[in-house]
C-alpha cells in the first residue's frame, strides 16, 4: 500500500489511526465522502490499471520495446516529438509538431499532440503517446470530479501535481511521459512540467522531446515577458517549424493553442513544410515570408569583393 | 549533477545548493529552489534521482509541518535529523526507495548552538562542521578541511563558501552556473546574496 | 474473525430516530459555550472556559485551536473525542498540501471533518463523536471570512454567527437580534463578548477569543483586553440602564404630571364652566 496517508505514519500514534483507517476502509470508502484533496481514490494509492502479470512488468515491457537494444522488438513507441509551452503577459502559449515516429517509420503526420483536458486546461504529449493520451484523459476526469466536489476550477498546480504523483506511483514501471500541463487559474498564467520520473517543475517556459534543442534555440531568443498576443504566437510557430525543419522526428504540421482568462483558443494548423517557403499564411504576427533560411537570405551572400572604384585599375593593367 | 555544500560558523549554518534541473543535455530550470525551509530554524537542501527528491522533501516538510502544529513548538535540529534520517532507512528497506541525498543545518534556540548533518541516501548520518554533496564534494571537503573556521562570523563563513563555489566553477566541467544561499541562525532563515 | 459479527451500536429506531446520534448532541448542550462571528473582514471565535482547579495548568485546556496556518476550530462537547477528531483534520489539512499543494479551503476541511463524524453514525462498533465545531478561516487567495458549523450527525452548513454548546439557542437569538453585516474588527470582538456573557456570568476570566483578520493572521486576545472588553459592554448596558430608568422615572414623573395637571384641568373646569 503506497498511499499518502500511509507514509505520514511512522509514530505508534498515527499508525493506529491508519490501523483503525484501515479496517474501516473495507467498508466505507473515502470515495463516498469525497477526502483526499477531493481525490477519493488516490487514498488507496492508485487507480487500478492492470500491469502485466509477469514476475517483473518492466523486465517485460523494457524486453519488448527496447528498439536500441533490439531492433526487431514487436512494440515500438513513439519517442520523436517537439512540444513547447510558455507564460508571457497575454496568457500561455502552447505549440506543437504532428508527426508520430515507430523507429524510423513515420507512422502518422496528423498527431494531436495538445490533449484538451478542459476549457482552461491543456497537456502536452511527448514520450509514449499512449500514456500520455491515457492519463491525461484520466487526469481530465479527476479535475472535472474536482470542481464538482469543491464547487471551483481546479487549479494548475493541483492538477498537475495530482499528475505527477500519479506517475510517480507508477515510477520505474515504464511510463514515458514528458509533459506541460498549461492553464489559467486565480493565480493566472501557469505552466508546470511534468515527467514520467516524477519531476514537477513550475516555470515560464519549457520544451519537452527529440526537437527540444532545436525550438529552445528559437524560443529563448525571441522570448521576453511582454511580447504581444500577435509577437507570441509567431514565436511559438516558429520554434515549431525549426524544430521541425532541424528535427527527423519532429515535422508535418505544428498545432497553436493560446490560452486567456477565459479558457484555451485552438489558434490554427499550419504546415511546416509550407511555413519553410511561404510563411504561415495570413495570420496575425506573419512575417509575410517564409521561414526557411534560405527563404529568408534569398539574393544574400557572404563575398566581399572589393569596392567597384578598383574595377579601371585592373583594366589599366590589362 | 547537483552540487551542495553547508559550512557552520559561529551561531549559524550556511547551506548552499545548485538552482539548475536538468534532463539529459537540457537545462530544464534555472532557479530551481533545492533548499527546503522545514521550521522557523531548520534548512534541508536536497539532491538525488529527480522526482524522489521533490516528493520526498515534501513529504518530510509536511510531517515536520504537522508535528509542529500538533505540538505547538517544532522539531529541534537532533531530532528532526534522527526522523529524517529513520524515514530515509525505512525507505530503503521498502519496495521503492528514495534515493536522495541531504544536508540538514539548523540552529537549537534552547542551547544556541548551529547543527549540521549530513545524510545520505543509504541512511548514513553524521554529525558534520561542514559537508557536501555531488561532484562538489571532490573539490570543497580538502578545501574546508584547509579554510574552515567554526567560530569564523558571518562575513568569513560566506567567503568560504564563495571559495568552495569559486573552486568547483573552475575545476569542475560540468559546473552549475548559479547557487542559492540560505543561512539559519537565531533569527531564523534567510536568503543570502553572494 | 470478530469483524464477521454485527458490531453496529447506531441503528434507526422504529420512528426513524438515531438514539446515539441525538444522545451525541445531548453532549454538545451539555458542553461549555462556543461562539463564532463574520464581520466584514474578520472572524472571531469565543469559547466559554472552564473555570481551572487550583492546582490545575490552565494551558493544558484549550478549545481554541488550530489546524493550519489559516483554519481555527472550536468545538463544544467531550473534550477527548474533539482532540482526536482535531487530529485527524490536522492530518488532512498536511496531507492536503502534499497531494495538491495549495492550502486546504475552509469548506474543503469541514466537508472533511463533517464527513468523519458522518462515518462515525454508520460505521459498525464505533459511536459517533460527541462534539459539534465551529471552523473558522480565510481560503488562500481569498479576502472572504468564513464561518462553518459542524454536528455529530455529520451535518455542515455555514453562518454569519453561529453558537454551540451550552445555552446555545439563547445565544444563537441573542446573535440573530444584533448580528449586522460588514461589522468591523472591534464591532465584531464586541459582538462576540457580549454574546457569550449572555450566558458567561463570571466575566472575563472565563472567556477565550480568538481573531483572525486575514490569510493566516491570528490573534489570541489576552485577559486585560477581554476585561477592557467587559468593562465597556457593563459601562454601556449600565448607562443603557440609566437611560431606561431615568425614561422611565421622567415617563413616570410625566404621567404624574399629567395626571394632576389633568386634574387641575378638571378641577378647574368647573370653575371655568363657571
Amino acid at each position: 500500500m503506497n498511499t499518502f496517508i500511509d507514509r505520514f505514519s511512522t509514530t505508534s500514534a498515527a499508525s493506529q489511526v491508519r490501523k483503525l483507517k484501515e479496517q474501516e476502509e473495507d467498508e466505507f470508502s473515502d470515495a463516498a465522502w469525497g477526502s483526499e484533496a477531493g481525490f477519493g481514490n488516490l487514498a488507496k494509492g492508485i487507480p487500478s490499471f492492470s500491469v502485466p502479470s509477469v514476475h517483473d512488468p518492466t523486465a517485460f515491457l523494457r524486453l519488448h520495446t527496447d528498439d536500441h537494444a533490439d531492433p526487431n522488438c514487436r512494440i515500438k513507441i513513439q519517442h520523436g516529438t517537439t512540444t513547447l509551452a510558455f507564460r508571457f503577459q497575454g496568457g500561455v502559449i502552447v505549440a506543437v509538431d504532428s508527426r508520430a515516429t515507430a523507429g524510423s517509420y513515420i507512422a502518422s503526420g496528423t498527431v494531436k499532440k495538445v490533449i484538451e483536458i478542459n476549457p482552461y486546461l491543456l497537456g502536452t504529449m511527448a514520450g509514449g503517446a499512449a500514456d500520455c493520451q491515457y492519463w491525461e484523459t484520466y487526469l481530465g476526469i479527476q479535475c472535472r470530479l474536482h470542481e464538482l466536489r469543491n464547487r471551483e476550477r481546479i487549479s494548475v498546480a493541483a492538477a498537475s501535481k495530482y499528475l505527477s504523483n500519479l506517475v510517480y506511483s507508477y515510477k520505474g514501471m515504464g511510463l514515458s511521459m514528458g509533459t506541460m500541463i498549461c492553464g489559467w487559474d486565480k493565480t493566472g498564467p501557469a505552466v508546470y512540467y511534468v515527467d514520467s520520473d516524477g519531476t514537477r517543475l513550475k516555470g515560464d517556459l519549457f520544451s519537452v522531446g527529440s526537437g527540444s534543442t532545436f525550438a529552445y534555440g528559437v524560443l529563448d531568443q525571441g522570448y521576453h515577458w511582454d511580447l504581444t498576443d500577435e509577437e507570441a504566437q509567431e514565436l511559438g510557430r516558429r520554434s515549431i517549424y525549426a524544430a521541425g525543419h532541424r528535427d527527423a522526428f519532429s515535422g508535418n504540421t505544428c498545432n497553436l493553442y493560446h490560452v486567456k482568462e477565459d479558457g484555451w483558443n485552438f489558434i490554427g494548423n499550419f504546415d511546416i513544410s509550407k511555413m519553410h517557403y511561404e510563411g504561415p499564411g495570413n495570420v496575425p504576427g506573419a512575417p509575410g515570408t517564409g521561414y526557411g533560411y534560405d527563404v529568408r537570405v534569398l539574393g544574400r551572400n557572404s563575398s566581399n569583393p572589393p569596392p567597384p572604384e578598383a574595377a579601371p585599375a585592373v583594366a589599366a593593367h590589362a | 549533477m547537483d552540487v551542495s555544500f553547508a559550512l557552520t560558523g559561529k551561531g549559524y549554518v550556511l547551506v548552499a545548493a545548485d538552482t539548475t534541473a536538468a534532463r539529459s543535455i537540457v537545462k530544464m530550470k534555472g532557479d530551481e529552489d533545492k533548499i527546503k525551509s522545514l521550521g522557523p530554524h531548520l534548512l534541508m537542501a536536497y539532491s538525488g534521482e529527480p522526482g524522489d527528491t521533490v516528493n520526498f522533501a515534501e513529504y518530510i516538510e509536511r510531517n515536520i509541518r504537522l508535528y509542529q502544529i500538533r505540538n505547538l513548538y517544532p522539531l529541534r535540529p537532533p531530532s528532526a535529523a534522527s526522523w529524517i534520517r529513520r524515514s530515509l532507512a525505512d525507505s530503503l528497506r521498502s519496495r521503492s526507495p528514495y534515493s536522495v541525498n541531504l544536508l540538514l543545518g539548523g540552529y537549537d534556540t534552547s542551547t544556541y548552538t548551529p547543527h549540521l548533518y549530513w545524510i545520505d541516501y543509504l541512511g548514513t548520518m553524521a554529525t558534520v562542521p561542514f559537508a557536501a554533496h555531488g561532484y562538489g564534494s571532490y573539490f570543497a571537503l580538502s578545501l574546508l578541511d584547509r579554510y574552515h573556521d567554526p567560530e569564523a562570523p558571518l562575513e568569513e563563513g560566506l567567503a568560504t563558501l564563495k571559495r568552495c563555489i569559486d573552486e568547483v566553477s573552475k575545476r569542475l566541467v560540468v559546473a552549475p552556473g548559479k547557487y542559492k544561499v540560505k543561512v539559519v541562525d537565531k533569527d531564523g532563515i534567510r536568503e543570502v546574496e553572494l | 474473525m470478530s469483524r464477521s459479527y454485527d458490531r453496529a451500536l447506531t441503528v434507526f429506531s422504529p420512528d426513524g430516530h438515531l438514539f446515539q446520534v441525538e444522545y451525541a448532541l445531548e453532549a454538545v448542550r451539555k458542553g461549555t459555550c462556543a461562539v463564532g462571528v463574520r464581520g466584514k473582514d474578520v472572524v472571531v471565535l469565543g469559547v466559554e472556559k472552564k473555570s481551572v482547579l487550583q492546582l490545575q495548568d490552565p494551558r493544558t485546556v484549550r478549545k481554541v485551536v488550530m489546524l493550519d496556518d489559516h483554519v481555527c476550530l472550536a468545538f463544544a462537547g467531550l473534550t477527548a473525542d474533539g482532540r482526536v477528531l482535531i487530529d485527524k483534520a490536522r492530518i488532512e489539512c498536511q496531507s492536503h498540501r502534499l497531494t495538491v499543494e495549495d492550502p486546504v479551503t475552509v469548506e474543503y476541511i469541514t466537508r472533511h471533518i463533517a464527513g468523519i463524524q458522518q462515518r462515525y453514525t454508520q460505521s459498525g462498533g464505533v459511536r459517533p463523536f460527541g462534539i459539534s465545531t465551529l471552523i473558522v478561516g480565510f481560503d488562500p487567495h481569498d479576502t472572504r471570512p468564513r464561518l462553518y458549523m459542524t454536528e455529530p450527525s455529520g451535518i455542515y452548513s455555514a453562518w454569519k454567527a453561529n453558537a454551540i454548546g451550552r445555552s446555545s439557542k439563547t445565544v444563537r437569538e441573542f446573535l440573530e437580534k444584533n448580528h449586522k453585516d460588514d461589522m468591523t474588527r472591534d464591532e465584531t470582538i464586541k459582538l462576540t463578548v457580549k454574546s457569550l456573557l449572555e450566558v458567561v456570568q463570571t466575566g472575563a476570566k472565563n472567556i477565550e477569543i480568538s481573531v483572525m483578520e486575514s490569510y493566516g493572521k491570528v490573534t489570541n486576545l489576552d485577559l486585560p483586553q477581554i476585561e477592557a472588553i467587559v468593562q465597556e459592554i457593563e459601562r454601556e448596558k449600565e448607562a443603557e440602564a440609566e437611560r431606561k430608568r431615568s425614561r422611565l422615572a421622567a415617563t413616570a414623573a410625566g404621567q404624574a404630571a399629567m395626571s394632576s395637571r389633568v386634574g387641575e384641568a378638571e378641577a378647574a373646569q368647573p370653575s371655568g364652566q363657571q
